[in-house]
């Protein structure tokens, strides 16, 4: 064994030896058989002439070429210059320096066609560069696994809260549903079980006080994910205690950020109303859930303190990592009966309550691959958008092809040269193939510096929750994927052309002058091929299409606001009851100073901005409405806190009655306003002012009637509406909204002014306009649509080009057939129309299998589309007709040069 | 009679051969010794020794130094090295291994 080990190491080290010492090799190979060749000739001339003095028996330089015996002998011999090459390819290094020269010679002729060279570049840097952007975000969002212990045994659950303890005992019988705490009994099933919760809180340590995102995490959450801390320690078990949350984990970010990175030991911090004491620093790079500044430990149970520093309830997410061993479809089957078993042993009451729970329950499975939560929905979205990005690239592959295959019969005399010369064909096809992996390496190169670009496009579409936790960028992986594509597409685009230019007959060749019978095949192929480049343009034109209709209908869906000219911005105060009054002093305040305010016509507050995707709370009410025959589940009302002055700064109508007013305080009679289509679902065909509304207790009157609002996403439904007085209750968490006839920027400084002027310590944050908020609403369709869109563009100038490079190579190296034709008669105007009808067969071919395929195809785009069929007559209509225009100019634009062809100069030189 | 071709892959064989009989040669010497030997039935194509005698350099199984001919030329001389000696042993082993067996089923052919 170690015998042959060390006879490698030795071969190794002479082969080593050799590329050292390479020229001396070959000098030495030289002498020895240029003496080889000299003593054949002597024993051949001394066999034939043995007695002859030849004056030649020294062989000397000038009479070589003379000698019949040298000549003999070197006949015998064999072809030098092949043998040497033998001979030093058996060192090893020969593939090596091949592809070392090839190199150097494929960057010697591309300087010669620079212009050649730049437009192949461009076109692949296009190609590869948005490829690689897609693969980088397709990556990080859908195949890497999660950077934590054992990703796959994480599961995120849907089935077990985390218990919440409000005090009242009774929720503590067999009617409980089982929770987290059960979850964690059941060690066979999951080693552990915790939860984990996204909100924000106010830290006020600077002047400035921010706002930051905060993990409320289970005391083992850090444990579960595998992660140590940077600094200090994570939270102990002790920790989840109620009462004892007042330690907090800092970020490295944040550590960085507001507290210079220093000792952390005996820091404080003041979150919310309360001091934290800092108890460690996470590593850099983890934000996990949602880009968390920092972690507080959830209580188990969860109490109203929880909550207290939020809006109020945070849905948390609880995860387990399952027992080893243990799959997800058994953990699934097993957690699923278990719910099913205790939902059997509820009474009647209890049972229609947990109804559309089990049944949520049973459509989506107890447990999800953590992977699979933190993803959502977004994965069609960035699959369809690779799938995009790899027809853009396999368009301009062939374009590329197109282009080296019209240099293909050019280049075809100076390869039969060379074939000639003793050039195998393997040979030159290897270098031609350098040529075009050079050429496709160098896109990919400045593709890669142009990727960034693409990716913050897309940070839109990535999921968001997966943004704390990998980030699309162009790390190793990535870099390795673009250099994989730049050889595939290198050796794609070179190969077709390569084999052509090197086609035998090399004798044909070389008498006809390249011209002949092969130009007609290359006209064909060159003509399919822009039938295909025009087929998956059609594709991705249709894509586009969809997507731009889809954002178009989303766009005009009426939200119910008139949001121009509006801003608005967030505060969050202390929450607790105690504080009511103070909050209450200081939102009037904030408005007085608005309303004060010149240039500000009217300003409102509400507690959950619609648009913005926050929760908000619904309510299940009794009216005193006629009884209606609940079709459908549960009839559930959104239930918001506006301020008098809100309808009107965002442009809502007040159909019936009145809006609040400043009586309409805590000590007046409960008062709501409902939404037009509260109003029809409870009391249809009737006034429903003076109408009563009650909740558990409480009993509220109607006094008017507003518009529907499309408060979550512009594609939904209204829903019902009912709106309380913020005055009366004084939320936490508000939303001010201010119209004005000032530019968006002053107004926004006005508004923050206003606030700083009422309490300096305040945190603002998400201070934008109404239409900014909007636009947030549809951003990831936007996105999509700007993306394909993009890159349908881009394809359609790549076949644009491509068709017309096929009609000029066809008119150019057809002159002699068209000069002929102008000798028979033809007229310019046939000839021109002769071609253009060549070039019409083709691109109605490439159209109608495009369109072909775009049908089949556009079902994977299902879940992306919306108030738009999948085939939408007016897309499948409209891009062809847009494909035409740019194919028609193309065409004509060349043949008309097919007009001027002179039959006489044409036939002449030839 | 038409010289034949000498089989591929023994040609390393027979330079070793040739090299272990007589010591030390360069190139053309070893081309003639295995005509000479061979009774002329082989001739050397004589390109393809060169290659062979680099495959034998790189595995080590010969060593080549420059020398003097009788007629004070310089020539490489080449020498069978112990690895050598040892490959050769291993590979006439084979060979006549493999003469056995293809004369065992031609046999009853020629019978």
């Amino acid at each position: 064994m170690t015998l042959t080990l060390w006879r490698r190491l030795a071969e190794l080290g002479r082969r080593a030896w050799y590329f050292l010492n390479r020229n001396r090799v070959t000098r030495d190979l030289e002498e020895e058989m240029r003496l080889h060749v000299e003593l054949r000739a002597e024993s051949l001339r001394k066999a034939r002439v043995p007695n002859a003095e030849s004056p030649l028996s020294t062989a000397t330089a000038f009479s070589i070429r003379n000698d019949p015996a040298f000549h003999a002998a070197q006949k015998r011999f064999g072809n030098t210059t092949t043998i040497q090459e033998r001979s030093r390819d058996m060192w090893g290094f020969g593939n090596l320096e091949a592809l070392a020269s090839d190199v150097r010679f494929a960057v010697r002729r591309l300087k010669y066609r620079r212009g050649f060279a730049l437009s192949v570049i461009v076109v692949m840097a296009i190609g590869i560069g948005a490829v690689t952007a897609m693969f980088s975000a397709v990556d990080a969002a859908l195949l890497r696994p999660l950077p934590f212990r054992s990703p796959e045994e994480l599961f995120a659950t849907s089935a077990y809260r985390v218990p919440f303890d409000d005090g009242r005992p009774e929720n503590d019988g067999p009617a409980r549903m089982p929770d987290l705490a059960d979850l964690r009994r059941m060690k066979e099933l999951a080693s552990e079980a915790g939860a984990y919760a996204s909100g924000a809180y106010n830290l006020a340590d600077n002047e400035r006080p921010i706002r930051v995102a905060v993990g409320v995490v289970t005391t083992n959450f850090f444990r579960m994910l595998g992660i140590g801390p940077l600094k200090g320690r994570v939270f102990t078990d002790a920790e989840e205690r109620v009462g004892s949350q007042n330690v907090v984990v800092l970020s490295y970010g944040l550590w960085q950020r507001q507290y210079g990175g220093r000792d952390i030991s005996g820091l404080r911090i003041m979150l919310g109303t309360r001091q934290h004491e800092v108890v460690g620093v996470m590593p850099r790079g983890f934000s996990f859930p949602n880009e968390s500044d920092l972690w507080v430990p959830m209580s188990i149970p969860n109490t109203f303190a929880t909550f207290e520093a939020f809006r109020g309830y945070i849905p948390a997410v609880t995860m387990v990592r399952l027992a080893p061993g243990v799959s997800g479809a058994t953990a699934g089957a097993q957690t699923l009966a278990q719910m099913e078993h205790w939902y059997s042993t509820l009474d009647a009451r209890n049972r229609k309550n947990h109804a559309s729970g089990m049944e949520r329950i049973r459509k989506s499975g107890t447990m999800i691959p953590l992977h699979k939560q933190l993803v959502g929905d977004r994965s069609t979205a960035l699959y369809v958008l690779l799938g995009a990005t790899v027809l853009l690239l396999l368009i301009a592959c062939v374009n590329v092809t197109n282009l080296l295959l019209s240099q293909a019969s050019a280049r075809q005399r100076e390869f039969a040269l060379r074939g000639v010369l003793g050039a195998t064909r393997v040979r030159l096809i290897r270098q031609l193939l350098t040529e075009s992996v050079l050429l496709s390496s160098l896109g990919a190169l400045l593709g890669v510096l142009l990727a960034p670009v693409a990716l913050q496009m897309m940070r839109a579409l990535m999921p968001k929750a997966l943004a704390g936790v990998a980030a699309a960028d162009l790390n190793l992986r990535v870099l390795v994927f673009t250099a994989v594509a730049a050889v595939l597409t290198g050796l794609a685009f070179g190969v077709g052309p390569a084999f052509r230019s090197t086609a035998d007959g090399e004798n044909d060749v070389l008498k006809n002058g390249g011209y002949g019978a092969t130009a007609g095949n290359a006209g064909r192929i060159r003509r399919l091929l822009v039938s295909a480049e025009l087929a998956l343009t059609i594709v991705l034109l249709v894509g586009a299409g969809l997507m731009l209709r889809t954002f178009g209908e989303v766009m005009q869906r009426d939200s119910g606001l008139h949001i121009a000219n509006v801003g608005t911005m967030q505060i969050t105060m202390p929450g607790s009851a105690d504080n009511r009054v103070a909050r209450l002093r200081k939102l009037n305040d904030i408005l007085a100073r608005l309303d004060a305010t010149p240039g500000i016509e009217v300003s409102g507050a509400i507690n959950d901005l619609p648009l913005t995707g926050t929760g908000g709370i619904s309510v299940m009410l009794q009216t005193d409405g006629p009884p209606r025959s609940k079709g459908g589940g549960p009839d559930f009302t959104r239930m918001i806190y506006a301020s008098p002055e809100y309808f009107r700064t965002v442009g809502m109508t007040l159909l019936r009655g009145r809006a609040f007013t400043a009586s309409d305080d805590s000590l007046a009679p409960k008062v709501v306003i409902v939404s037009r289509k509260m109003a029809e679902a409870n009391w249809p065909g009737m006034d429903p002012i003076g109408r009563k509304v009650s909740l558990g207790e409480q009993e509220m009157t109607v006094v008017g009637v507003v518009s529907d609002v499309r408060e979550l996403r512009l594609e939904d439904e209204a829903e019902q509406q009912m709106y309380l007085p913020l005055l009366a209750s004084a939320p936490a968490s508000v939303a001010i909204v201010a119209r004005a006839t000032m530019p968006p920027a002053a107004l926004l400084a006005r508004m923050t002014d206003a606030v700083r002027a009422v309490d300096r310590s305040q945190a603002v944050y998400s201070v934008r306009t109404m239409e900014d908020v909007l636009d947030s609403s549809v951003e990831r369709r936007r996105t999509n649509a700007l993306l394909i869109g993009t890159f349908a563009g881009l394809a359609l100038v790549l076949a644009s080009i491509g068709v017309f490079a096929v009609v000029s190579y066809g008119v150019s190296h057809r002159a002699r057939e068209l000069g002929i034709r102008a000798a028979l008669g033809a007229t310019g105007q046939e000839l021109m129309h002769m071609i253009s009808r060549e070039m019409l067969w083709v691109t109605l071919f490439g159209v109608a299998i495009g369109l072909a395929g775009a049908w089949a195809l556009s079902k994977t785009m299902t879940s992306l589309v919306y108030g738009v069929d999948i085939h939408d007559r007016i897309t499948f209509v409209a891009v062809p007709i847009a494909l035409l225009i740019p194919v028609v100019l193309a065409t004509v634009l060349p043949a008309r040069r097919a007009m001027r062809v002179s039959p006489s100069e044409v036939l002449r030189t030839e | 009679m038409s010289h034949l071709e000498i089989p591929s892959g023994t040609l390393d064989m027979l330079v070793l051969q040739t090299l272990a009989r007589n010591g030390e040669m360069h190139g053309f010497e070893i081309a003639e010794a295995i005509e000479r030997v061979s009774a002329d039935v082989f001739r050397v194509e004589e390109g393809s020794l060169y290659p062979a005698l680099q495959r034998l350099l790189i595995k080590g199984y010969v060593r080549a130094e420059w020398g003097r001919t009788s007629e004070n030329r310089r020539a490489r001389y080449y020498t069978l090295l112990a690895a050598g000696k040892r490959q050769l042993a291993q590979e006439v082993k084979q060979y006549e291994r493999a003469t056995v067996a293809i004369a065992r089923i031609l046999q009853p052919a020629m019978g």
